[in-house]
């Protein structure tokens, strides 16, 4: 029989190791270094590209920012008791999202060289676009992504430091207003992801429209973030951190959420293809059709297998559920094909040929994951690794899977 | 502690087990694994609400429900395309859907009569379906269920089963089952009461 830890006998600290702490923060220093420096000479190289390699870079990583914000917001509401100990990875994850307001500059700044409804002179003899322009217009998408922003980071910076201020006062009240803000934020995460999704990536392509597409987006997101929050455990695990409070049997239920979005998203994924697919509009199978074009089309089944058909037979296992090397390898082709999945989103509106890999893809999602990683690892230091003081938190060390 | 000794009228009944109460959750889990522990493999817990670790210390092993549901969701799945197959194209073994003579061929919005995008949602809803009748129904039958008579209830204290008290039974079929040691035994493990229980 397995012995469960309680807080009497969890001796681990739940404090970073200060050693370990300047080592990783060097790396990714070094890391964002290296980053910044590439886009700057991939900017004056080829500013098409950048711009473009730099929007997939930056909607990947926001993403992941913005499914632990909604996934913080659900633990709360529904009161979930397991989570409770791998919450503070979510929540230090979700809190980096003000960083957004700067990392979106370069996206406004290319808007021109993005957007095809951006030029008014090109708009003008366009029937379609005119009708679209009172929402598609540049000075409109700037104030909104600073909007979306601004939402997003008033509700995480309001929920971390009602986490945080519950480790010392241990009281209960702080839980509450978290999840009283977290009803209507949920509402108002999701509308605003999902119109951020139309904006920043369907807008790409301006004539098209598709109403389901921002939890497409939003379900790629969530998965990826539960990906991300799979690695970032194993890793400390494997440096004797959290070892003990984050489990086999949390690790599990990890696994089983990265099961649960990956049919989720193959469902919504479904949905918009078929409809489009039944109903046979040139100006909706548009989107499709450029996809299916020269090598993209292989991205496209590439995307099918790997995105849904391989994690769903792999993950539907209970035993790679609680084997953490298979959990480890499944959470990173997730994020992989995540990343994927959103270059299949932008690219083809530009490479209409086919697949055209750029050094600067890599460049550009490293130096805004590295710039994300700095900030979530600068806050995880200032706080316990665990909310200490939640209530749920003795249930969620004794949490068993039956 | 009462009952020691055999009343005659039970002996002459046919017996289910010993069992013993116990007032808590971690005096249950003691005495099973002191129970388990002297070699009985026939042991069974009843308590009112899940206790974690009482499957581990009773030896249950992991349930096969997980197969039995998979089964049926490959079932329903091949079910659905082969109905559809049939339906709207023909033979569903030699599947020559092109010659368009299978069971209604109708051609609807003028699609092919069999393409996979709209047979996803009919494959996927059978999938789902057969998958929950195999779940619930699996369920049932691995448990035994219905059951409307079960031994347990013979016991005096069995109404406490639902509410505050942790029952323990050693069975008959036990093939070390002897009623005086096993009485002895879980009398030595801090009981409530010790009692044999009729078929």
């Amino acid at each position: 029989m397995i012995e469960y830890a309680t807080i009497e006998h969890t001796r681990e600290s739940w404090r970073l190791d200060e050693a370990v702490w300047t080592r990783v923060r060097n790396v990714i220093a070094f890391l964002m270094l290296l980053g910044w420096a590439g886009c700057a000479a991939g900017f004056f190289q080829d500013s098409e590209r950048f711009f473009r390699s730099y929007l997939v870079g930056f909607l990947d990583v926001t993403l992941i920012a913005l499914g632990c914000l909604f996934f913080v917001m659900v633990m709360y509401l529904t009161g979930s008791a397991w989570s409770v100990t791998v919450r503070r990875i979510f929540e230090t994850i979700m809190v980096t999202i003000p960083l957004a307001a700067v990392l979106v500059l370069p996206i406004l700044g290319g808007i021109h060289h993005l957007y095809e409804w951006s030029h008014s002179e090109h708009v003008a003899h366009d029937k379609i676009l005119l009708g679209k322009a009172g929402w598609l217009n540049p000075e409109a998408f700037v104030i909104r992504a600073f909007v979306y922003v601004l939402i997003w980071s008033v509700m995480a910076i309001r929920i971390y430091t009602n986490s945080t201020a519950q480790d010392k006062t241990k009281s209960v009240k702080h839980m509450d207003s978290t999840s009283a803000w977290s009803a209507p934020g949920l509402l108002l995460v999701f509308l605003s992801v999902s119109t951020a999704a139309f904006d920043w990536i369907m807008s790409l392509n301006p004539h098209w429209y598709s109403t389901i597409f921002g939890i497409y987006v939003y379900a790629g997101g969530g998965l990826a973030c539960i990906a991300t929050v799979t690695v970032i455990c194993l890793w400390l695990r494997r440096h004797g951190i959290l070892a003990q409070s984050i489990h086999l049997e949390h690790y599990h239920d990890l696994g089983k959420w990265m099961f649960a979005l990956t049919v989720f998203w193959a469902y919504i994924a479904f949905s918009q293809y078929m409809l489009i697919w039944y109903a046979n509009l040139a100006e909706e199978t548009v989107f499709y059709t450029k996809r299916l074009v020269g090598s993209w089309k292989f991205v496209s089944g590439l995307l099918l297998f790997g995105h849904f058909i391989v994690p769903f037979f792999f993950l539907i296992q209970r035993r790679v559920k609680r084997n953490l090397g298979a959990l480890l390898a499944a959470a990173l082709w997730i994020l992989v094909i995540c990343y994927i999945d959103l270059y299949w989103m932008v690219m083809p509106n530009f490479d209409k040929e086919g697949v055209r890999p750029h050094w600067l893809d890599a460049v550009a999602w490293l130096a805004v994951a590295s710039t994300y990683a700095f900030a979530f690892w600068w806050q995880l230091k200032k706080h316990s690794l665990v909310p200490e003081g939640d209530a749920r938190l003795e249930q969620s060390l004794a949490h068993v899977n039956i | 502690m009462e009952n020691s000794s055999l009343p005659a009228a039970l002996e002459l009944k046919e017996l289910h087990g010993v069992a013993a109460a116990f007032e808590s959750p971690d005096k249950l889990l003691k005495a099973a694994k002191a129970v388990r522990k002297s070699g009985f493999t026939k042991v069974e817990a009843y308590t009112p609400f899940p206790i974690h670790g009482i499957d581990d210390v009773l030896g249950i092993p992991h349930s096969h429900l997980g197969r039995i549901v998979i089964c049926c969701g490959a079932l329903g799945a091949t079910a659905a395309l082969t109905l559809i197959a049939w339906t709207g194209s023909g033979d569903p073994l030699l599947f020559p859907y092109w010659t368009g003579l299978g069971a209604y061929p109708l051609v609807i919005g003028g699609k092919p009569l069999f393409s996979f995008e709209p047979s996803i949602p009919i494959t996927f809803e059978l999938t789902v379906l057969l998958s929950a009748f195999g779940a619930v129904f699996g369920m049932f039958a691995l448990n035994g269920l219905p059951q409307l008579y079960h031994p347990i209830f013979n016991f005096r204290h069995a109404d406490r089963i639902t509410d505050d008290q942790f029952v323990l039974v050693i069975e008959k079929a036990d093939p070390k089952f002897d009623a005086t040691e096993c009485t002895r035994l879980l009398q030595e493990l801090d009981p409530v009461t010790v009692e044999m229980v009729e078929e």
